[in-house]
């Protein structure tokens, strides 16, 4: 287990020596926010409510939204995509450690910090500008972060297991880009689920993704109560261990897959 | 007891093959074709404790291959390994803890982090007990000459700084075999020579077991006791590197300087046809001739009465023109098998 404390404490050193590509790629992300934000308050105006969400549901829903994605973001997912492409994985093949085990340590690591950035920037965003509703109890606030700690977790098996088809394509931006879209869309990133038609929100509500986003915000916005949202928990850890043994099983085949050239 | 057991090792790796020009971009999208490379194709391969083996043949002999698939990087296609009692791509875990490798293209160290944080990550990872990792880092530090750069991260280091702090990181949790896919590639001498000198030592305190892939024929001869050729991926030579030199490295050239010029030089050894000479300047003289049949000093004892020798020096053959013969195929190794301290196993 220290191994694996170890390894996550180096991955968050890791991710502050590029302090300045983490900023960045985080600003970016954070430009894109603004931009649904004002793409949003466009479509609200003059309107008091739209699919059950009022205009200031909606922003408490953007600042999720974008709490839930800046954490594994790309650039901790293309770590991993880059340990297959550039060969590296036969130096971790090298070592000790259990793959899936040491890649989910260094996203926590890595998590740890996006997470502060990003906890930080909202808090500023939301007492400056936004003013966002808080979850109205505590209890309400606790399942929040569970659900947001479980997200992580989803959006991680998401991840790898994707990370994990680069062995096959042995390409990784397609792949990354293909996911991210998918993500996106059925996660509830994109749209609220309450904008899908019905056939799509059953299809979403079916499939992992809504765990990264629209669970968290559902519990946060207190569009479930108590027993729906512990019921929508215990769905994403259904989601967390399915794709925890997807993953291992892709590894064992992938681990098969391995044509590092030599001379 | 053997160390390291391979029987029958192969690897075939798939390759797609593409025809040319677009029409063959695009006609591999719906067909694909492969061919078979056969990068390692059928070694038996046995290495004891504590030996040290010189394991060289051209580019893409397959050397790294092997490498790989004994240290559990690459699944065999067929053939069977045993490690220290452990099949390395089934026992991945077990087999890693007894292993160290240091392939000279690639580093394991964290890109980011300083180098001292790299080997504290693995001191955790390989659950190395504090005082042994206190004692194997300030030896190292002191051998490979770490202190300068042990705070830099490695994507700061020098190529020969970063070798040296692979090879720390490789051996810094004792490991029983040590795998060094090209060490020294690239490197200045005197780093080199601190290289060699610290895995000749670690070999000789430790008996830690050795394979080493090299194109540098100075490392062969500095750590290895044991040569095996691969070409092809099979083995064509298995035995001691002594013998091999005995064997084949029989030529041996006297350089002369002469004080004043001679006349005739070709009437000195007129009368022995093995001795060849070249003129290499007015005043200087190369001389060939077998060891075995003519000693170097009885050509000295000659030149002397004849001429007026100011300086002169003997070559002997280095491994490396041996070698190149081997892989141009010019010699024949059953000539080794015969010899007989040379034992040559066919592959």
């Amino acid at each position: 287990m220290k191994k694996y404390v170890s390894l996550a404490v180096c991955s968050m050193q890791n991710t502050l020596s590029y302090r300045l590509s983490f900023v960045l790629n985080f600003l970016g992300s954070f430009i894109a926010l603004l931009a649904t934000y004002f793409l949003w308050r466009a479509i609200y105006d003059g309107q008091s409510e739209l699919a059950g969400f009022d205009w200031n549901q909606m922003k408490s829903y953007l600042l999720v939204t974008f709490f839930a994605n800046s954490m594994l973001s790309y650039y901790s997912e293309s770590g991993i995509t880059n340990k297959v492409m550039d060969g590296t994985v036969a130096m971790d093949l090298l070592k000790p450690l259990n793959f899936q085990k040491a890649r989910l340590a260094e996203s926590l690591g890595s998590c740890v910090l996006e997470g502060l950035l990003s906890a930080l920037l909202i808090s500023v965003l939301a007492i400056a500008a936004f003013g966002i509703p808080m979850p109205v109890d505590g209890v309400s606030g606790i399942l929040f972060a569970i659900s947001m700690l479980s997200s992580i977790l989803v959006k991680f098996g998401i991840v790898y297991c994707t990370a994990l088809i680069c062995f096959y394509t042995t390409s990784g931006f397609g792949v990354i880009w293909a996911r991210m879209a998918v993500t996106n869309l059925l996660s509830g990133a994109l749209v609220p689920f309450a904008f899908f038609p019905d056939w799509l929100r059953n299809v979403a509500m079916a499939l992992p993704f809504q765990g990264i986003v629209n669970t968290p915000t559902t519990i946060f916005l207190g569009m479930s109560d108590t027993r729906e949202a512990i019921l929508l928990i215990a769905v994403q850890w259904f989601w967390i261990a399915a794709l925890w043994l997807l993953g291992r099983s892709m590894w064992g085949w992938a681990v098969r897959q391995i044509t590092i050239h030599g001379g | 007891m053997s160390l390291i057991e391979a029987k029958g090792l192969r690897k075939v790796f798939r390759q797609a093959v593409k025809e040319p020009g677009l029409r063959g971009a695009v006609k591999h999208l719906f067909t694909q074709r492969y061919v078979d490379k056969h990068a390692v194709d059928g070694i038996d391969l046995t290495i004891r404790e504590g030996e040290t083996v010189a394991y060289v043949g051209p580019n893409g002999a397959g050397k790294s291959t092997t490498i790989k698939m004994l240290s559990g990087v690459l699944v065999p296609t067929s053939g069977e390994i045993r490690v220290d009692g452990f099949v390395p791509h089934k026992q991945r875990m077990e087999n890693a803890v007894r292993i160290g490798a240091v392939f000279g293209q690639r580093t394991q160290l964290w890109w980011d982090i300083p180098v001292r944080e790299s080997l504290n990550l693995l001191k955790d990872i390989y659950q190395v007990p504090e005082d042994a990792f206190r004692r194997n880092l300030d030896a190292f530090v002191e051998l490979l000459g770490m202190e300068e750069f042990i705070h830099l991260s490695a994507r700061k280091l020098s190529l020969g700084q970063r070798m040296r702090a692979d090879l720390a990181a490789a051996l810094l949790h004792d490991p029983k075999i040590v795998y060094l896919d090209e060490p020294t590639i690239g490197l200045d001498v005197s780093v080199k020579q601190k290289i060699r000198s610290f895995i000749k030592q670690m070999n000789r305190d430790k008996g830690t077991t050795l394979l080493l892939t090299t194109h540098d024929l100075g490392d062969i001869e500095d750590l290895c006791e044991r040569l095996v050729i691969i070409d092809h991926g099979r083995i064509i030579y298995d035995g001691s590197l002594q013998a091999v030199k005995d064997a084949f490295a029989r030529e041996r050239t006297i350089h002369l300087q002469l004080g004043s010029e001679l006349e005739d030089p070709s009437l000195l050894f007129s009368d022995l046809p093995e001795v060849g000479m070249d003129r290499t300047g007015p005043d200087r003289l190369a001389i060939r001739f077998d060891r075995f049949r003519i000693t170097a000093s009885e050509i000295v004892k000659r030149i002397i009465t004849q001429a007026d020798v100011a300086d002169f020096h003997i070559d002997e053959p280095n491994i490396e023109s041996i070698i190149r013969r081997v892989y141009e195929g010019s010699l024949d190794l059953e000539l080794a098998a015969e010899s007989p301290v040379a034992a040559s196993r066919e592959a």
